[in-house]
């Protein structure tokens, strides 16, 4: 299991109102992945999201169910602030961001 | 599978939505009729008893839903006090005002009576189930105290309704009716669902929009201006106070909706998602609108007392508060909070293990912007029938609005078949 691929499979997760996976919204502020263990450190677009739980799981889901992922560890975090400068190129093109 | 979480609102909203039909089916049944009775005269059963189908049933069964469901999302996913008291203070208050509505409409006292006294039992389990989780939290910002200080503001115009039934009931307090009449509007429409809608506008506009690093200092003023506005209000009207006192009621609390809609305006201009969707970008119009009519209002109210207080003028404003800012921006929101519930519901669990549709999928954005639109453009011809009292601009307005209404709830509806 590689970094690379982790990152992709992230990619299948999205914000359901922003309607952008949550590696290009820039969530996503730290992965380690040793052998068939991934630790992600992420956040949300703000405390108190009502998608929370919905992302959060879906992120968890995503790593549990790849059949060479054998721990993982989700851990959100609210500091530093997600800001927009956070987005990728690519979730600017899809937010129509400006 | 539905979560335990979202229940609990779901109920309520199911409610609400029910009621709403209920109100508009009843309202096409015989339209030309009971607006023109209530554009001569508000005041007689049928009018008060639709009057609380659409601010009770509706809108106050929606607001309490979008409590429950946003309360605990803001105290960032912090349990309930109870949700099972939830489930009973449903149960009263679905009680009390489905018996008051029918009360009301068969013009006997003491059942309006009995069921304003269970309204107000459901809205105190209501006050102490919201009010234990916030101050268990101890989390206070401009939502969560917004929040609490509309739910105060529900106690008390639940309070003074309860006394009015009971004055309908036993005569006990005989021409004081009026005056609670007038405290009662103020907490209710001006304090429930003015601190209540611009409170969570500060959570939900900003989310919506993706708006980071806008100003929060209006957000202040807004509360100070439309607490003064409400008590200075409420309480000339329960001291019989002079003519000027209501002036400076109605002048800090449209000195409140102008910085809310300046303050709408300062979150737009920091958004980072420019498609927002036509209910957020209603939920904004609605603001500006109120906050015109009630600007305009100041200086008119100045130069012709008598005819700003007057019947004619009391029904115009009220329908452009009620159904057009309070009703509108429920209308508005609820095509972001009907699919946020569904979606949650059947894909929340399944995101990550499979494809699943976005919130935008969920509902047509385009159809709502041309309801939405129909509705307050049949407001607009229905308040004018009102003005000019024409009967077919009444009725034609009155049609419009019921039928716009109802099409726009079974798009809601359509939603759970997603």
């Amino acid at each position: 299991m590689d970094r690379e691929t982790v990152m992709e499979l992230l990619k299948q997760v999205h914000d359901p109102e922003l309607g952008v996976n949550v590696v290009d919204l820039g969530l996503i502020y730290e992965l380690a992945v040793e052998g068939g263990r991934v630790r992600v450190r992420m956040t949300l677009t703000t405390p108190g999201c009502p998608l929370h739980e919905a992302i959060v799981g879906g992120v968890r889901r995503v790593l549990e169910r790849h059949p060479g992922i054998e721990e993982v560890d989700v851990q959100v975090v609210w500091e530093p602030r997600w800001t927009p400068e956070r987005l990728t190129p690519a979730g600017r093109e899809r937010l129509g961001f400006f | 599978m539905v979560s335990r979480v979202s229940r609990l609102p779901f109920l309520f909203f199911l409610t609400g939505l029910a009621s709403f039909a209920v109100f508009q089916a009843w309202s096409l049944a015989d339209v030309s009729a009971w607006l023109a009775a209530f554009s001569e005269e508000p005041r007689y059963p049928s009018g008060w008893s639709r009057a609380h189908l659409f601010v009770l049933g509706w809108a106050t069964m929606i607001a309490m839903g979008a409590v429950y469901q946003l309360v605990p999302v803001v105290l960032q996913n912090r349990q309930l006090f109870s949700r099972k008291l939830g489930y009973a203070q449903y149960a009263v208050f679905a009680t009390g005002f489905a018996g008051l509505v029918a009360g009301f409409r068969a013009a006997d006292v003491k059942t309006v009576g009995l069921f304003a006294s269970v309204v107000f039992a459901g809205i105190l389990l209501f006050a102490f189930n919201i009010g234990a989780t916030l101050i268990a939290a101890n989390a206070w910002n401009s939502v969560t105290a917004g929040c609490a200080a509309a739910v105060f503001h529900l106690v008390m115009a639940g309070a003074a309704g309860m006394l009015m039934g009971l004055n309908f009931a036993f005569e006990w307090w005989g021409a004081f009716h009026d005056r609670l009449l007038g405290a009662h509007l103020w907490f209710g429409a001006a304090g429930w669902f003015g601190f209540l809608i611009t409170s969570f506008s500060y959570k939900l506009l900003p989310m919506f929009h993706l708006s980071h690093g806008h100003p929060e200092t209006l957000q202040r003023f807004v509360a100070g201006f439309l607490l003064t506005g409400v008590w200075t209000g409420a309480l000339s009207f329960l001291l019989n106070a002079p003519a000027w006192c209501h002036w400076i009621a109605l002048s800090c609390t449209a000195a409140a909706f102008v910085l809310y809609a300046v303050h709408l305006a300062q979150i737009h201009r920091f958004r980072h998602k420019p498609m927002p969707g036509a209910g957020i970008r209603w939920s904004r119009h609605l603001a500006i609108g109120i906050a015109t009519v009630t600007a305009l209002l100041v200086p008119l109210s100045a130069a012709f007392p008598d005819a700003v207080l007057g019947t004619r003028m009391a029904v115009i404003i009220g329908w452009l508060y009620l159904w057009g800012w309070v009703g509108g921006t429920i209308l508005a929101y609820l095509s972001k909070i009907i699919p946020f519930l569904w979606w949650t519901h059947k894909y929340g669990s399944r995101a990550g293990r499979e494809k699943v549709p976005t919130m935008a999928e969920m509902i047509d954005d385009r159809k709502v912007n041309a309801l939405l639109s129909a509705i307050v453009a049949s407001l607009f011809v229905l308040v004018a029938g009102f003005g000019w009292n024409s009967p077919l601009l009444q009725t034609l307005g009155g049609t419009l609005l019921a039928a716009g209404s109802l099409f726009y709830a079974g798009l809601l509806a359509a939603v759970f078949a997603k």
